[in-house]
């Protein structure tokens, strides 16, 4: 599932966040597109708490893509 | 920066970022800028030149009053609170240094020059329960809106110009709130109080604060929030130029931990202090609000019983473009717009939805009307207040909180 939260600012990237993956539930990963530096401290410490790892690529000046890919397939 | 400006620079130039060329431009231009204000008055250009620092602090740190307060209710975490309380304690720290050189027998009634000693009543927690929902609301209190703003964020613009309308709504009616309520709330300064002297008071503040540090780890253990690993090098730094580059990323490109830039705040305001006054925001927005109803032929009344109350709603008074509040207000934006340059992370940011500008505004207006009540916003009347030795810092910060809370409630609602 992809999330593109350009344009947003805290705290909705991590409620988006969180809420795609209550909802997925490890079925499937989340990728997370933001403009929004502060993301990057919000939402991955969150993943842990839905069964998820994470990871964070810088794809632009300012952009970033995080990953959160569900821990150990199947829940 | 516009390639105009570039070219003529030639090939000294070539392969670096044009975001780091507007970065040195942007600090040469606030450079410069403190030459005129020298020449009218040394503390100005002092003060811009901290300005700056603190405007660099809180684009590095990601430094976020709103986000401290709000997360705490919306994810149970306490991450930037945690900073803020570790600020705290070093301002704190140099405040006491500051004031007792100036008031070293507490007991006789004078209060120290310039600390944000605050009334204490129901327009402090009344301020506090607007400023409180408004900033989480509009998503950054002022001094967020203010970086923000200078990082490209147009919903932080909106945010502002809600703020200064809000803060000429309590310039007209301050009269008002002033025989209704201020004039009867009492200043409490504890070294004066309870024969607790600048000894009692720091034990009481630092043992506050160690509480209030201790119940937010257990807040966040409570909620299950999880620390991140700190990651280590991937290889390790062997030369002078490995080492260079990685200070100039740990410095220039990554975000700061929340720790350092609360640290470093703290350390900030004390020098303001030394300096003149310690830090606060709202003042200068005050006197744009004021100045610009003066000119629209709607100038406020002469407000009552203001002089007599430090902090920032005080000093709107100043006249001319250069003031000490506009040293420590306007010089957020150079200095965080210079932090996010040589980040990278400079980008105009247009919110989608409506609904955004609208909760801007909103908020904006209820922060304004908030910081115009309590005499400060979450710098003046709370980070610069509590190291005052001010009981009013603690219980406009309570109050945030209950703004805060209530500001949660509301958001969680909109999507």
């Amino acid at each position: 599932m992809k999330l593109d939260v350009r344009g947003e600012v805290c705290p909705y990237p991590m409620l988006k966040a969180v809420e795609a993956m209550k909802k997925l539930k490890g079925h499937e990963e989340v990728v997370v597109i933001t403009d929004h530096a502060p993301c990057l401290e919000t939402i991955p410490p969150q993943a842990p708490r839905f069964g998820y790892s994470y990871s964070v690529e810088q794809t632009g000046s300012p952009e970033w893509t995080i990953r959160l890919v569900p821990l150990g397939g199947e829940r | 920066m516009p390639a105009a400006l570039t070219a003529p620079l030639g090939g000294a130039l070539r392969g670096v970022p044009r975001q780091y060329v507007a970065a040195m431009a942007v600090l040469v231009a606030a450079v410069a800028l403190a030459v005129p204000m020298a020449r009218q008055e040394g503390i100005l250009a002092a003060l811009w030149a901290l300005g700056l620092a603190a405007g660099f602090t809180l684009q590095r740190s990601r430094f976020c009053f709103a986000s401290a307060f709000r997360d705490l209710f919306l994810f149970g975490s306490a991450r930037i609170m945690k900073a803020i309380l570790l600020g705290l304690g070093v301002a704190t720290t140099g405040f006491a240094a500051i004031m007792h050189a100036a008031v070293p027998f507490p007991g006789f009634g004078a209060l120290p020059p310039e600390a944000h000693v605050l009334p204490v009543g129901i327009s402090t927690v009344l301020g506090g329960l607007l400023f409180g929902y408004g900033m989480v609301l509009s998503g950054g209190c002022v001094s967020g809106s203010l970086y923000r703003a200078a990082e490209g964020y147009v919903a932080s613009w909106v945010s502002l110009a809600g703020v200064v309308v809000g803060l000429g709504f309590i310039s007209q009616t301050w009269n008002w709130w002033w025989a209704t309520l201020v004039s009867g709330e009492p200043k409490i300064w504890l070294p004066a109080t309870a024969g607790l002297g600048y000894a009692g008071a720091l034990a009481l503040t630092f043992a506050a604060l160690l509480v209030a540090f201790v119940f937010l780890i257990w807040w966040e253990a409570r909620a299950g929030v999880f620390a991140l690993p700190v990651a280590a090098a991937t290889r390790p730094l062997t030369s002078f130029r490995d080492q260079l580059a990685h200070m100039w990323h740990a410095v220039f490109m990554h975000g700061w931990p929340a720790a350092v830039g609360g640290a470093v705040l703290g350390g900030i305001v004390v020098v303001m202090y030394t300096v003149h006054m310690p830090w606060g925001v709202t003042g200068e927005l005050t006197r744009l609000a004021n100045a610009s109803m003066t000119s629209f032929g709607a100038a406020p009344p002469a407000a009552l019983g203001l002089s007599d109350i430090g902090g920032c709603a005080a000093r709107a008074g100043e006249t001319g473009l250069f003031s000490h509040t506009f040293s420590v207000t306007v010089g957020i934006l150079p200095g965080a717009l210079v932090g996010a340059l040589f980040a990278r992370e400079f980008k105009l940011r247009f919110p989608r939805s409506a609904v955004r500008y609208a909760q801007s505004l909103g908020g904006g207006v209820l922060m304004g009307a908030g910081s115009g009540l309590a005499i400060g916003c979450t710098i003046g009347a709370f980070f610069s207040a509590i190291p005052s030795l001010s009981i009013s810092g603690w219980l406009f910060g309570a109050a945030l909180a209950g703004g805060a809370y209530l500001g949660v409630q509301t958001i969680r609602r909109i999507p």
